[in-house]
């Protein structure tokens, strides 16, 4: 039961908002779909504004025929899975160790990290890429691999600090005393306990991979090695044909977060809630 | 840490197990687990993060080109860029896309949480929907937009010309001064808004409902509910929605690289993106770090705040 702050009689209000809300957050996204259907006839005539007709695939056939889109999905997916495993393998036990272990300078890592992950990318972009490329790694998936732990796992910690601090200390303290180490109780009670925590904060992690523009738009020149975002916007043209062609390649780079992100839309809304601002 | 009487047994295997030797006294019951768990996120932290910003500062006082070795020039990048007209409008419009930006996500999540908040059927699922542009590539949002706002072929200015006729004639919202500012804020809002109405959500779920039946009791209008109930019980978490979304929307580079780059004629130049074009445009490495770290001071205080606050949360 939560608190109706608008109160009884403002239904009306309350649906009449909502509406107004709900057309501004759609309405791009469904433009971005009807417009990736429409022939370049259709678009060069302004006809039907706001249907395809009819709706046709010319413009999904040519972006995986004719471009690198193909191999720039395939880049992205290696890119943003890998770095999601290395940001929740390394968040997880960082986390842990941050919100219930006991040593000396817990409590300055607890905030440096943090504040890192404060820190902007705009700031650190020219130097990460000055040192990716000392590394030999400049121009290649390994070195955003590398990179992107950078704001991954700052943010993993944090999160799954929120979320392991929420879990009762007693239920490890019960499994210490019936003979278990502090490194049993964290494996075989915490880390189930934290499963739904876990999967959110990878999630989020794979998102903000998926979507990352700058760290991949500097680091690679490839033009095979390009990730969603970068290869992406490289279509603007901004002739007729280009449109329909570009919002194609903007559908097929939305799908997977938002596929993810309605299966797992519980887990979402919570880690974000619970973790990440928590008042 | 005072030890409640009901916890001495764990104290006590805890004590057991750290029973070790003086280094367990010295670091901390659970010292080795912890550096274990926790020595990852410091060489990552030192090395991506610590390393690269020390690097940043170093190379802002020096001249560098791509391909030379740098030049030491002392503060002579900060001091030139004072006076430089472009950097002055870049930091004047990067303070105006950023106080408008959030002002509106500000307005907007507040309105969103509260519709949520009222009683209203599927709650949760248009709770859902609404959160979708937060999670969208932000690539994919502007190059949306970009597509939107097309001069000739957009549905903006179809919309407003042929549908809604309340404009004569199309406009060039990002290639005209007087339009683009809005025309990139717009864009920025309705990304981060969904993040404000969530945080803001999931703050009044938190109110005690007694607490609004006491207000209501004594006779407080649904304005001053929200007044005296809503907004202090919500301070916290609009502190740090607020400095958070200042801090993004001020380092933003997508929305406005995408859309503008800056144009038309430097109407929406802001900091990130003429750090980018230094860089990588002049290939002027030195004077473009100079420009990304120049707001370093105010932005240092920003994060140091909200740090403060974000613990503070999660301590109560």
């Amino acid at each position: 039961m939560s608190p109706r702050v608008l109160g009884r009689a403002q239904g009306p209000v309350a649906y009449a908002i909502l509406t107004a809300l709900l057309l501004v957050v759609v309405f791009p996204f469904y433009w971005m779909f009807v417009s990736s259907l429409k022939s370049e006839e259709q678009m060069r005539t302004l006809t039907a504004m706001f249907w395809p007709s009819p709706a046709v695939l010319d413009n999904y056939r040519q972006l995986l025929g004719k471009t690198d889109f193909g191999a720039w999905y395939g880049n992205s997916i290696v890119v943003a899975l890998s770095s999601t495993f290395v940001a929740t393998a390394i968040g997880t036990l960082g986390a842990y160790a941050l919100a219930r272990l006991k040593f000396f300078g817990r409590a300055f890592m607890a905030s440096a990290t943090l504040i890192t992950y404060l820190v902007p990318p705009s700031i650190l972009f020219i130097p990460l890429y000055a040192q990716i490329r000392n590394l030999g790694l400049a121009d290649s998936l390994t070195g955003l691999v590398a990179a992107y732990p950078s704001f991954t796992v700052p943010f993993v910690t944090w999160l799954l600090m929120g979320y392991f601090e929420s879990i009762p200390e007693e239920l490890e303290e019960a499994a210490m005393i019936d003979g278990a180490t502090r490194f049993g109780a964290f494996r075989r009670i915490i880390l189930p306990l934290a499963t739904p925590g876990v999967l959110a904060a990878a999630l989020f992690a794979f998102t903000q991979a998926w979507n990352e523009f700058l760290y991949a738009l500097v680091f690679i020149t490839n033009v095979k090695l390009r990730t969603l975002p970068v290869g992406l916007s490289t279509f603007i043209t901004g002739d007729v044909y280009g449109w329909g062609f570009l919002m194609a390649g903007a559908v097929l780079t939305t799908l997977p977060v938002i596929a993810a992100y309605t299966y797992l839309q519980k887990y979402m809304v919570e880690g974000l809630t619970a973790g990440s601002v928590k008042g | 840490m005072a030890t409640p009487a009901a916890r001495l047994p764990a104290s006590a295997a805890l004590q057991r197990r750290g029973a070790g030797g003086g280094l367990a006294r010295a670091l901390g019951p659970d010292y080795r687990l912890g550096y274990l768990f926790v020595a990852p996120i410091v060489v990552l932290v030192l090395a991506l993060v610590a390393y690269p910003f020390g690097y940043a500062i170093y190379l802002s006082l020096t001249r560098k080109y791509v391909g030379v070795p740098p030049v030491w020039v002392g503060f002579d990048n900060y001091v030139k860029l004072t006076w430089d007209g472009f950097f002055q409008r870049a930091v004047v419009n990067s303070f105006v896309f950023t106080f408008g930006s959030v002002a509106v996500k500000l307005a907007l999540g507040m309105a969103m949480a509260l519709v949520l908040t009222a009683r209203i059927r599927f709650r949760s699922f248009w709770t859902g929907v609404l959160l979708i542009p937060w999670v969208a590539p932000t690539v994919v949002s502007a190059l949306n937009f970009l597509w939107i706002y097309d001069y000739s072929l957009g549905v903006l200015n179809y919309l407003l010309v042929k549908v809604l006729r309340v404009l004569p004639q199309g406009v060039g919202w990002l290639s005209e001064p007087g339009t683009a500012m809005a025309s990139v804020i717009a864009v920025n809002v309705w990304r981060g808004f969904p993040f404000f109405g969530i945080s803001f959500l999931a703050g009044m779920k938190a109110i005690p409902a007694e607490m609004y039946e006491a207000a209501a009791v004594d006779g407080a209008t649904a304005l001053q509910r929200f007044r005296h109930v809503t907004l202090p019980a919500l301070q916290n978490i609009i502190i740090i929605v607020v400095l958070l979304s200042t801090i993004w929307t001020f380092n933003d580079f997508t929305i406005i690289y995408i859309l503008t780059k800056g144009g038309p004629g430097g109407a929406t130049q802001v900091l990130p993106v003429l750090t980018y074009e230094i860089a990588f445009g002049a290939q002027r490495l030195g004077e473009a770090i100079a420009v990304a770290l120049y707001m370093l001071p105010a932005m240092a205080v920003v994060i140091i705040v909200l740090a403060r606050h974000m613990r503070r949360g999660r301590a109560r």
